[in-house]
């Protein structure tokens, strides 16, 4: 009998209700790959941390997609592939869940969420360590990459939805509209007047952070947007009068290793470790590419004629039918930068807004658009016809930038789309907003006829 | 590793730290003792067919627990203490249990055993327990792998279930061997966290997750399962309903899968058995493709009708293909296919002694896909040992050990995968470059330089084992300790080449995978069972687990190699790699306990209670509860009396059970992921809501069945019907993108899945020489969505042709319906479905689902003498399925690198013609307008139109095998105990509308709501095999 009350005892004690609280420990696990958001921004270290985590869906959505939706949809770049959401691109018919739009539109707001917390947060960080110029950097920076994000996304989109606090939980979203263009334009400009107050000055080498001159030179793409010509003007004179840039000679200079050249005002860097592989679109299967972005015929013969491309022809390499653009070509190391802004653009901002203003500067205009056009070593343009002029500075923007995120922003800037593509209808002169924001978003209202 | 047992030993220390005696001692009842003088009986237990021993059957005096159990001879001895007469009562699984009553000791008693055929009398696997199905309240599908079953040409176990239980719908999802299956047990219970079941081999709960890293473009890349040899499993029970699941708590709401695998039986002498096979394998249908003139024609046209419709004088235009008649035609889909060679060999041993047994089992199986080059390759190894220690003590082992290589080529939607690169090509362009060197057309790789050079090799070794210990403290109270793991260690190498052209940028690139997938199961039980007075049976279970997942992975990959020969990522240029881990942990208390009355009804419960660490701080804890009643009509006197059934059993059953499965480790909370880097320098961003109140997903089932066996047991038939409603869904709900965030994992909403589902198993003539059985069995299941934040649009890599929208069924079709070709303009007609004149996306709808309203299996089983003949019939109805072959290939001119399938040859080409392909161009005006020629191939409906959308029902005559016994005059002189001889074919033929290769496909299975994609998948083959099978 004892031995069976023994027995009993070790039975029951095996299944004796474990203490859960004692085991409570075991259920508390935490990974190695992320941090808790509430200690994500709390001392100098995280806080560089965060604006490189902000600059970098900046490389995001400009390696991703961006690219492709200021090329592919104008008249520059065709579509050649198998993936519909670049045929649609190219067709001007763009569904709300078109891969790249949605792609872009979501990682440009993932980048508004970065900027947003650290202008939320770095101000109270308590570290001595962190001094006030660092934080002002930081700062700075983020007002930057909101302001080029709100940029980005209202050239694309139109007016969009403002998030201007950290999301924290799905309770700060509701209630906010989608603001007008002007509203939309004028968050981008309070904000790179902040950065361009925050961000240090500028120092000889530094191209791939925002310095002083990439907040301006971002101000005067804006006033140019906006058609604040003197604004425009000025602003690009700011940065063209910095010895740090200079049109560089040959072009292709610019484009290739080792990059960061006095061409770029604001350029995104990319390493063996940070790939862009947006190369890949544009070669062909043979040389490893998908080839599904082509050189038009008529830009490759634009290229060819040395009376129009100049040595700009070498952004595009092969003959006959399989031409194929090269402006994006590090194809064994997939390094290739992102060229956001470059001084060119803001020699033919400063013609656009010399020709365009009330009293035009035709010889101020001609001689900035003879400026790229020295560089490119095509004869100088000269002109005393307004229009023609206009024109000119419409087609050189439209070949110096043939593989950047321009063409199809500047004609629908200028309202051009209709007459140069034949899009007449306007509606699509702007991507539709994401599907699933329609539908889970109650303060969304989709973009007229999608 | 090390840190996790001390974990669980810090658990254990603290509980048996504790010294109280606790309310549990009222549960043992002590039986007493009487003495009395002592009489031995002798005698043995003959099967009543065949006249052989039977060893291993129990033979106990009636009411007492005085017994032992037949030698290998059939003889057993037994003393007893009572007083002549006595009843015995003699039982063995898969025998009637029968009594006899003793009034002489000097005799050697002789009991005939006959073979079990009551349906109600088999017993069957529970969670934790084996029950006599008498008793059992749930739905519970329990299969003993024959012979003709396991003789189908397939490598997982699961796919040898397809269309055997009913309730469970099973399809594979792609023809290459050792590739995926869906599997659901009564519909899916969920949208974002897992739909499978819960696998357990011999206790161990074994992982069904990929850990491949080749991307096959949206299609799961390995079905972990078909690392588990299928010959070593004895028998795979189903547990459907809630409360033969509730035991299993978080982990059973899918369902739960036990697989037994054969051990051997005590006082056995040993059993050599062999078995050889050989298959060949080959393609039902191929792929095609228009020819070289006509896709010449086709794309003549499609520019021809473009200048039409852009108003220019077409006669003036350059047509993009010159001479298009004389244009060649090159046959690339021949290519892909070869007959593909099957190869099994297997060798095992299984016996026992007075107080231990063992099976041993060796195997190797190879298996060719059809399409080049993938491949499968498995090397197992089982050892399950049993032995009693002491009277009271007994251990136990399973080790099963298994090294599986595949061959994984890319395929689906990338356009470097094989298929892709032989289907997508214009037909008239050459295959090789006039220099002889491979060519390549747009995005798409050579085909040939893919099948002969690429270089894609995963090795996977796993290790399934399980050490137990049971111990009798009394008779009726047993407490048994188990410990087990599952180990998945997989290595995969893949390396481009220069003639690949994904390494023709590159000079070669290589990249190496490892990871790591261990699961820990520590399981402590404490059963008591107790037959009281004759009449009250209680059973008692009590058990805790602790439960461990752990995984990690690493990838290094380089670039650069000095020659193709090289294909070390040590030697390459340039280099990177990461390595990244995870883990996630369950602890669980459950009981059960079931009391059943004259052997007429049974009540019974169960309660577990779960902890995750997957769900946040507040909500950790899950409790799910089960109830269930079993009425045995059959032992009623009235019944007897009438004399009609020969089981008649009710049973109901209402219960929760819960889900975790398929939701991150860290989900609940508030995460910045780092790796967000810039300038070589670590950056960090949010990436993760935080969701403290996360917690279980419920599933709250109700199950009411019968089952009855009539005409003395040769009709027997099982029905149920269920209604599954689980809510609180751990849901990725879609938040708006202006937050930084695509979703929230939260619970909400809810799925419904109900259904009926029956089976019926038949002996329709049982001669001397001549035996027919027949198995049927159907099941309906309902799937609708009860309630969804917001719909969710998915699948087709982006094209979002699935949808999940609330009051729908999960894997419903999203799309513009084309109402039909207008026969004077050629164009698509679109429904409009808000009637506001334009063609938008608003008028996208839902066409159809994937899931079939209807699945069933058909069995007939002949033996003719030595002959035998197993003809298997699966089919399913009522499914769609996409075809993105039709989405591509009939793409009206729009894509200048995409040849034509021939589907396009219907095209409307003059007025008055009938058809649903329009008129080919790629005219890109006015999408917006209807009826328009923009909208035939392009514009909205580009992304996905009703035409790529058929019915995907079918009929397949799955297997048929004949085999040949060899009489045992040959077997004699061969020294064997028997031999036997099979032809099978797999796959004999199909009976199907759907005009794609194979109706049985799920290209984009690597999420489990797009279901019902044919892309570039490798059909299921037709195989023949021969298998020869020896025992010594």
């Amino acid at each position: 009998m004892k031995k069976l009350y023994k027995n009993i005892r070790i039975a029951t004690v095996l299944l004796s209700s474990l203490p859960f609280a004692a085991c409570e420990g075991f259920l508390d696990l935490s990974p190695a790959d992320s941090i808790p958001s509430a200690v994500a921004i709390t001392n100098k270290e995280t806080a560089n941390a965060a604006i490189i985590g902000a600059y970098n869906s900046v490389q995001d959505y400009y390696s991703g997609y961006y690219i492709t939706l200021g090329t592919i949809t104008a008249d520059n770049v065709s579509y050649n592939g198998t993936l519909s959401e670049y045929l649609q691109l190219d067709q001007n018919s763009v569904s709300p869940d078109n891969r790249g739009a949605v792609y872009v539109y979501q990682t440009v707001y993932a980048g508004i969420n970065s900027a947003n917390a650290i202008i939320a947060t770095v101000g109270e960080v308590n570290d001595p360590l962190f001094s006030e110029a660092e934080k002002n950097r930081i700062l700075g920076e983020a007002y930057f990459i909101r302001a080029l994000g709100y940029f980005d996304l209202a050239r694309g989109w139109g007016g969009v939805q403002l998030q201007l606090n950290p999301t924290t939980g799905l309770g700060i979203l509701s209630g906010i509209k989608r603001s007008t263009l002007d509203q939309t334009y004028d968050q981008v400009l309070a904000d790179l007047t902040k950065a361009e107050e925050l961000l240090p000055d500028d120092d000889a080498t530094t191209r791939n952070r925002a310095q002083k001159n990439a907040a301006r030179a971002l101000k005067a793409r804006l006033y140019l947007y906006r058609e604040q010509w003197p604004e425009a003007e000025a602003y690009a004179s700011l940065v063209i009068n910095s010895a740090k840039y200079t049109p560089v000679k040959p072009f292709r200079t610019f484009f290739t290793p080792p990059f960061l050249s006095a061409e770029s005002v604001f350029e995104l860097t990319f390493t063996s470790n940070d790939k862009n592989s947006y190369w890949n679109l544009w070669y062909p299967s043979a040389a490893g590419g998908q080839y599904t972005l082509k050189p038009s015929d008529a830009l490759v013969a634009k290229l060819n004629d040395p009376g129009a491309g100049g040595t700009r022809h070498e952004i595009i390499e092969g003959s006959g039918s399989s031409v194929y653009g090269v402006l994006y070509n590090t194809v064994s190391t997939s390094t290739d930068p992102v060229y956001v802004i470059r001084i060119a653009e803001l020699y033919l901002i400063r013609a656009e807004a010399r020709i365009k203003k009330t009293t035009p500067d035709l010889s101020g205009a001609l001689s900035d658009l003879n400026k790229i056009r020295d560089r490119a070593e095509v004869p100088r343009f000269d002109s005393a016809d307004r229009d023609a002029i206009i024109q000119a500075i419409e087609d050189e923007n439209s070949i110096e930038f043939a593989f950047e995120p321009h063409r199809w922003f500047d004609l629908n800037r200028t309202k051009r789309t209709g007459a140069v593509l034949g899009l007449t209808r306007t509606d699509y002169w702007l991507f539709p907003l994401p599907a699933s924001d329609i539908l889970s978003d109650p303060d969304v209202e989709q973009n007229p006829g999608y | 590793m090390a840190n996790i047992f001390d974990l669980f030993k810090s658990c254990y220390q603290f509980l048996y730290s504790k010294k109280h005696a606790y309310a549990l001692s009222g549960l043992l009842i002590l039986s007493t003792l009487e003495l009395h003088s002592q009489t031995v009986i002798k005698g043995s237990a003959i099967d009543a067919a065949t006249e052989e021993p039977v060893a291993g059957a129990s033979v106990v005096v009636k009411s007492t627990t005085n017994g032992t159990s037949t030698d290998a001879n059939g003889a057993f001895t037994l003393q007893i203490t009572r007083e002549l007469p006595v009843t015995l009562s003699i039982r063995l699984i898969g025998y009637k249990s029968q009594e006899i009553d003793v009034y002489d000791a000097e005799e050697p008693v002789i009991i005939s055993l006959s073979e079990d055929l009551n349906l109600l009398d088999e017993v069957v696997i529970t969670g934790y327990t084996s029950q006599q199905r008498r008793s059992v309240s749930g739905a519970i599908t329990s299969l003993n792998l024959s012979e003709g079953i396991r003789e189908t040409a397939v490598s997982g176990f699961d796919q040898l279930l397809q269309g055997k239980i009913p309730g469970v719908q099973i399809s594979s999802n792609t023809g290459v061997p050792g590739g995926g299956a869906v599997f659901r047990i009564r519909g899916s219970n969920s949208i974002n966290a897992g739909v499978d079941p819960l696998y357990i081999v011999d206790g161990v709960f074994i992982s069904n997750s990929n850990f491949i890293a080749t991307n096959m473009g949206g299609q799961t890349q390995s079905n972990p399962l078909s690392d588990i040899n299928p010959s070593d499993i004895e028998n795979i029970t189903v547990l459907k309903d809630a409360n033969a699941t509730a035991i299993y708590g978080s982990l059973g709401a899918n369902g739960v899968v036990i697989i037994t695998t054969k051990r051997g039986k005590q006082n056995t002498k040993a059993k050599i058995s062999l078995s050889l096979s050989h298959g060949w394998a080959s393609a039902i249908k191929k792929f095609q493709s228009a020819t070289g003139p006509e896709t010449a024609i086709l794309a003549n046209e499609a520019a021809y009708n473009t200048a039409i419709d852009r108003g220019q004088d077409p006669s003036a235009i350059t047509l993009p293909v010159a001479d298009p008649l004389n244009r060649p035609t090159y046959d690339r889909n021949s290519d892909l296919f070869r007959t593909a060679a099957l190869s099994a060999y297997e060798i095992s041993a299984q016996g026992g002694n007075s107080n231990s047994a063992y099976y041993a089992g060796l195997g190797y199986a190879r298996q060719e896909s059809i399409v080049k080059p993938s491949g499968f390759e498995r090397y197992s190894g089982r050892f399950n040992y049993d032995n009693n220690l002491t009277d009271k003590l007994k251990t136990g082992t399973s080790i099963y050990l298994s090294q599986v290589y595949r061959n994984v080529s890319s395929n689906d939607n990338n356009p470097k995968g094989v298929i892709n690169s032989a289907i997508f090509v214009r037909s008239y362009l050459p295959v090789y470059n006039e220099d002889g060197s491979y060519a390549r057309y747009g995005s798409f790789d050579n085909h040939l330089a893919l099948i002969e050079h690429l270089d894609n090799n995963a090795v996977t070794w796993r290790t399934v084992g399980n050490l137990f210990l049971e111990y009798s403290i009394l008779e009726e109270l047993k407490f048994r300790s188990s410990w087990s793991l599952d180990n998945i260690d997989l290595t995969e190498n893949n390396y481009d080449d220069t003639f690949i052209s994904a390494g023709v940028s590159t000079h070669g690139a290589a990249t190496s995978y490892k990871a790591k997938n261990s699961v820990y199961t520590a399981e402590q039980l404490l059963t008591y069972n107790k037959l009281f007075k004759e009449k009250h049976a209680l059973s008692v279970l009590l058990g805790n687990t602790v439960n461990a997942v752990q995984e990690e992975y690493a990838r290094a990959s380089g670039q650069g190699f000095a020659t193709n020969d090289l294909k070390d990522v040590s030697v390459a240029a340039t280099k990177s790699g990461s390595a990244s881990k995870s883990e996630s942990r369950l602890l669980s208390f459950f009981g059960k306990t079931s009391y059943t009355f004259n052997n007429r009804y049974t009540i019974d419960g169960n309660l577990r209670a779960d902890a995750s660490s997957k769900f946040g701080k507040n909500k950790r804890w899950g409790y799910f509860p089960s109830i269930g009643l079993t009425w045995d009509a059959s032992q009623e006197r009235f019944i007897k009396n009438a004399n009609v059934f020969d089981a008649l059993k009710f049973r109901g059953s209402f219960g929760y059970s819960g889900n975790q499965n398929g939701i991150d480790s860290y989900a609940a909370l508030g995460l910045w992921s780092a790796g967000s880097n810039y300038l070589e320098t670590a950056g960090t961003a949010p990436s993760q809501l935080a969701n403290p109140d996360l917690t279980w997903e419920t599933t709250r089932q109700l199950d009411l069945g019968f089952d009855v066996a009539l005409l003395k047991n040769a009709i027997s038939f099982s029905f149920d019907y269920y209604d599954k409603y689980t809510c609180d869904l751990l849901l990725n709900v879609p938040v708006p993108y202006r937050s930084g965030f695509t979703s929230f994992l939260q619970n909400y909403g809810a799925v419904r899945n109900s259904g009926i589902e029956s089976g019926i198993q038949s002996t329709n003539i049982t001669g001397k020489d001549f035996k027919w059985t027949t198995e049927f069995n159907i099941s309906w299941n309902r799937n609708k969505i009860e309630k969804l934040a917001s719909d969710i649009t998915l699948g087709a890599s982006g094209r979002n042709a699935s949808i999940l929208r609330e009051g729908y069924s999960v894997n419903s079709f999203y799309l513009y319906k084309q109402l039909y070709v207008d026969p004077e303009t050629g164009n698509a007609v679109y429904e409009d479905v808000n009637k506001d004149g334009f063609i938008t996306s608003a008028d996208r709808q839902i066409v159809g689902n994937a899931l079939p309203d209807y699945t069933g299996g058909l069995t007939n089983e002949l033996t003719y003498k030595d002959f035998s003949l197993n003809l298997f019939v699966y089919f399913q109805q009522g499914n769609k399925i996409l075809s993105m072959h039709d989405f591509f290939l009939v793409h009206g001119g729009t894509q200048n690198n995409i040849g034509f399938i021939p589907r396009q040859l219907e095209r409307w080409q003059k007025a008055g013609d009938v058809t649903d392909i329009p008129r080919m161009t790629t005219y890109n005006g006015d999408p917006a307008i209807n009826n328009g020629s923009a909208n035939n191939y392009g514009g909205n409906v580009a992304n996905m139109s009703s035409r790529y959308l058929s019915d995907g029902s079918f009929i397949r005559f799955k297997n048929l095998a004949i085999g040949y016994n060899f009489p045992k005059s040959v077997i004699r002189s061969l020294q064997l105990s028997r031999l036997r001889a099979t032809v099978s074919v797999t796959n004999l033929f199909t009976l199907t509308k759907y005009r794609g290769l194979d109706p049985e496909v799920n290209a984009q299975s690597g999420s489990q709501n797009t279901y019902g994609y044919d892309w570039a998948t490798t059909p299921q083959p037709r195989t023949v095999q021969l298998t020869l099978n020896a025992a010594f």
